[in-house]
């Protein structure tokens, strides 16, 4: 059924890098069956040894919590956590922490949360439906992609293609960024200036797969028939070939366009299925499904696998081993490919299971070196030497904001299991507002100043942080007489760590300006420590 | 609760805590990521032509629905197309516009007309996209608007005024890239006014003093300077340069109130809210804004199209020649470049119910002040106004003017990764004849 086709051969030339690359993977020699963060590390640590860098010293335990904490379940930890994880001499006890957010309910919502925005892209409507369920049962990424591509309303699925598909340069742009890493927008209207291996058929090839694809009322339909054609940059009008990104043409059955007379019976049908709430005919041959199927063949999947572990290492230390992550092609390799093959190759011989991924990443010591580089030259970054500094999600912002606004006495050590899990879930939704007023990140992402004169000037912050209740930071301070003590607690509360001795002493001698009212004193506090970058940020 | 500071004049115990906080900053001065703009600048052997565009100003009128060329600055009396309104002369021998703006025919010497754009997109979205852009849209690409462009290029890094402001109180055709900072980032997004005047969280919230919310910020600084040391990234200088900004920008609330201009400012501007936020927009720019964009919508005249145009363009009228004599007087029409356009304009032919339709093969918009040759036309439709006879240009063409008629280089590039991405598209020239 399948034609393997070079089309041209600037084609020919990107199907020999790829395998040119392969070969050098297979003398890479990790071998499969070692730890992913002892793999990771020693390619790592390989590069920092040639190029001579010694890197940052491993985070401390509150800071290594802190991260960990935010990657994995979405949020900062309590006070009561902190305490208990620096308290404890449990050798492993990073790894069975670990595992235990893992194992947890919030580090599903909060897959599903981050998997959302990448698959939206700030687009319209949302997945959550779809993903809820499909990270509590870690769904492999590879059975995702062909349920994104199949779009069954009933499940959800179908909000990914519902989104796009007004617009199919969008929707097939975005599926080559988002599941191969490849941008492939410059090659719309010309070759690509940058990637010779990047053509007007690339595009358009990508187009094909989801160009019969229509709305009819609430479902989404496939055609049997229609071709994509564009302008080359001569004027010469060509028909697009089905054609995978690695250049692999595919071969289907004969179309061809109806007669007027078809398309008004057709359209009649769809008219009477759209107004009896009914889903359109599914075609006798599906080019969305011949994507799905291309892209996750054996000799096929590099960029399907490659990217998903490319933007799973973006998000947990702030760049991809390539970078940008939609920028996947020859001329801009990444910085550790054998490392990059060696964990696609894994994540493939282990049936997509992103879970397994982020476990084995956030276990190296490359993810929990400190943030701090005291030398005079910060490294180059694609060394990993040193811990990137974050910005933080609206979802984890909000949410770990709402945590440190909270009295410590609503999540006291002894609530665990179930309980304790029921009272985060409760946070997380009545963060959720609050969210929604904070800008999702983006590469290079600024802080805006209308960020900063909400936090200065909207009366929401005080009534969400600031309040003077039983249940608020502000409420148990205000009660405490010993300024010191009000510092220890505050600090705990919003820096999820104790305060150093000189902070403490600069903070005490603060509070003592306001010694005749301890409410503003614990108001003046509490939003001065919540509002600090070393809150925004997951550093 | 007991409130203290929150009246005027400094307590000892104010001062004291002034001070406190103030000789712990001194000592913790930290580097934030610099203004790339001034980088620019600096590295220029054209600096001090770099620094002097800096006090040069935008105002746009964005006339949202699509203004009629027709009953505006290309005027057809007498033919099929033209409608029941005159076209008068101006007081530049030899340029006729029409009746519907008196004012402006006896301002038209700092005034350049451009009538012959030709751009294509005949939808609102598309249109109003490509006329904030100067581009097509791209759908993996976030492009910045002009005003994101002018801010990024012209604004202060530590300006205590916004850099980009947009009116925008109607809801017709906002949104599709009305107001966008793409890959320019937050920084540059406008300050976008939709439902009232004056902008969110400009003034003290209730219940805390001048003093107070002063100490707090101080404190947060001094924490967040302590975090930042030996912690190198742009996010994070700009977190602390957008709180470095709140009270500069708090500063400038006052210049959202009109209420202390005097009347007979206020009656050259008139009483209607587009007049009211036009006024708002000079006190702006002579503060040192850049860029503010009034939106004035219900242009789309599909219907009763010369009964609509006599409303809005004799309002357009008062405001705008209102704004220029200010500007004049003020000596700032020098600096000041002040453009009216839409996302299209209207069809020539009349429909059956007496509307216009939209129409985007021969349509005008105007730029008057700063760096343009005043008191000419560009370009030409033909005699019924179907379509361009001379000089037919596109979106892209009018972006360069302005960029150049404010000193802006318009192929200068931005790179988003390794992609290079120039103001305007590669091979656009400015209008000589426009510019001065």
């Amino acid at each position: 059924m399948r034609l393997l086709l070079p089309i041209s051969a600037s084609v020919l030339f990107c199907l020999s890098a790829v395998s040119v690359a392969e070969a050098e993977d297979e003398d890479a020699p990790a071998p499969a069956n070692v730890e992913i963060h002892e793999v990771v590390d020693r390619y790592v640590d390989e590069q920092l040894k040639a190029a001579a860098i010694t890197p940052a010293l491993q985070a401390d335990d509150a800071n290594l919590l802190r991260r960990t904490m935010l990657d994995l379940v979405g949020r900062a930890p309590t006070s009561a956590e902190a305490t208990a994880f620096m308290a404890s001499d449990e050798t492993g006890k990073r790894e069975f922490t670990v595992d235990r957010l893992i194992a947890s309910s919030s580090f599903a919502r909060h897959q599903a949360n981050e998997l959302n925005t990448m698959l939206m892209q700030g687009g319209s409507g949302d997945l959550l439906k779809y993903l809820g369920p499909a990270t509590a049962e870690n769904r492999p990424w590879n059975k995702m992609f062909r349920d994104l591509l199949a779009a069954d309303p009933e499940s959800g699925a179908d909000q990914f293609l519902k989104s796009r598909v007004k617009d199919l340069d969008r929707l097939a742009n975005d599926t080559s960024v988002i599941f191969f890493g490849v941008n492939v927008s410059c090659a719309q209207c010309h070759d690509h200036p940058l990637v010779t291996e990047w053509t007007q058929s690339h595009f358009f090839g990508m187009k094909s797969f989801f160009s019969r694809t229509f709305e009819n009322g609430d479902f989404l339909g496939e055609r049997d028939y229609g071709l994509v054609k564009f302008q080359t940059t001569e004027g010469e009008e060509q028909v697009a070939p089905l054609m995978f990104l690695t250049g692999t043409v595919l071969e289907e059955p004969e179309s061809s366009e109806p007669t007027d007379e078809q398309k008004k019976e057709e359209k009649k049908q769809l008219e009477e299925l759209k107004k009896n709430k009914q889903p359109p005919p599914a075609p006798s041959f599906s080019r969305r499904e011949q994507l799905a199927s291309v892209a996750l063949e054996e000799d096929e999947n590099i960029y399907f696998s490659r990217s998903i572990v490319n933007r799973i290492w973006y998000r947990l230390f702030g760049r991809g081993l390539v970078a940008p992550v939609d920028q996947m092609h020859p001329e801009n390799p990444a910085s550790h490919p054998e490392l990059l093959a060696w964990l696609a190759r894994d994540l493939v011989e282990h049936d997509y299971d992103l879970q397994r991924l982020i476990r084995g990443l956030v276990l190296s010591n490359a993810y929990s070196r400190s943030s701090r580089w005291d030398g005079d030259d910060s490294p180059s970054p694609e060394l990993f030497a040193v811990a990137m500094v974050r910005p933080l999600t609206p979802a984890q912002y909000a949410t770990s904001l709402r945590i440190a606004s909270m009295n410590p006495s609503w999540f006291p050590e002894e609530l665990t299991g179930e309980e304790f899990e029921k009272r985060i879930e409760q946070v997380e939704n009545s963060a959720r507002g609050f969210a929604r007023m904070i800008e999702q990140p983006s590469e290079d992402f600024q802080v805006s100043v209308t960020e900063a004169l909400l936090f200065n000037n909207n009366q929401r912050i005080t009534s969400e942080f600031l309040r003077d209740a039983g249940d608020s930071l502000v409420g148990k301070l205000k009660t405490i007489e010993d300024p010191k003590q009000v510092v220890d607690i505050a600090v705990r509360n919003v820096f999820a760590r104790p305060a150093s001795d000189d902070e403490a002493r600069v903070l005490v001698e603060y509070l003592s300006q306001y010694k005749e009212n301890r409410l503003i004193a614990a108001q003046q506090l509490v939003w001065a420590l919540m509002t600090t970058n070393e809150v925004r940020f997951n550093y | 609760m007991t409130r203290r500071n929150s009246s005027g004049g400094l307590s000892d115990q104010a001062i004291s805590r002034r001070s406190f906080l103030g000789s712990t900053l001194a000592t913790t001065a930290v580097l934030t990521a610099a203004d790339m703009t001034v980088l620019d600048a600096l590295q220029s052997p054209a600096m001090a032509e770099e620094l002097k565009r800096k006090d040069k100003r935008v105002i746009v009128f964005w006339l949202a629905g699509g203004a009629s060329q027709l009953e505006t600055w290309d005027p057809k009396p007498g033919r099929p197309t033209g409608g029941p309104y005159r076209a008068i002369q101006t007081n530049v021998p030899g340029i006729q516009i029409s009746e519907l703006m008196p004012k402006m025919s006896q301002r038209l010497q700092h005034t350049s007309i451009i009538r012959s754009l030709n751009t294509k997109i005949g939808d609102h979205g598309g249109g109003a996209t490509l006329m904030h852009l100067g581009r097509r849209d791209e759908s993996a690409l976030k492009l910045p608007d002009l005003g994101a462009m002018i801010a990024r290029e012209m604004g202060q890094i530590d300006s205590a005024v916004p850099d980009y402001v947009a009116f925008y109180t109607a809801t017709e055709g906002r949104g599709g890239g009305t107001g966008q900072s793409g890959f320019l980032g937050a920084r540059y997004a406008p300050m976008f006014l939709t439902t009232e005047s004056k902008p969110a969280d400009l003034s003290l919230p209730p219940g805390i003093g001048e003093i107070d919310h002063q100490t707090r910020a101080d404190l947060r600084q001094l924490l967040s300077n302590r975090f930042s040391e030996g912690r190198k990234s742009s996010s994070l200088g700009s977190h602390n340069e957008a709180y470095a900004r709140v009270r500069g920008l708090m500063s400038s609330e006052q210049l959202f109130d009109i209420s202390g201009e005097p009347q007979s400012i206020r009656d050259q501007y008139g009483p209607t809210l587009f007049g009211e936020q036009t006024l708002v927009a000079r006190r702006l720019i002579e503060a040192g804004t850049p860029f503010v964009k009034v939106s004035r919508a219900w242009w789309d005249s599909h219907g009763q199209n010369f009964e609509t145009h006599l409303e809005l363009v004799t309002e357009l009228d008062h405001v705008m020649s209102g704004l220029l004599d200010d500007l004049e007087q003020r000596g700032l029409l020098d600096n000041t470049l002040v453009i009216t356009m839409s996302e299209f304009g209207r069809t020539p032919n009349i429909n059956a119910s007496l509307g216009r339709d939209h129409f985007a093969s021969a349509w005008s918009v105007s730029l008057t002040g700063c760096g343009i040759k005043g008191g000419s036309v560009y370009g030409k439709s033909d005699e019924d106004g179907q379509t361009v006879a001379d000089g037919e240009i596109g979106a892209a063409q009018v972006f360069a003017t302005i960029f150049h008629a404010l000193g802006i280089d318009h192929e200068k590039e931005y790179y988003v990764g390794v992609r290079p991405v120039p103001l305007t598209d590669p091979g656009t020239e400015p209008l000589k004849e426009v510019i001065a």
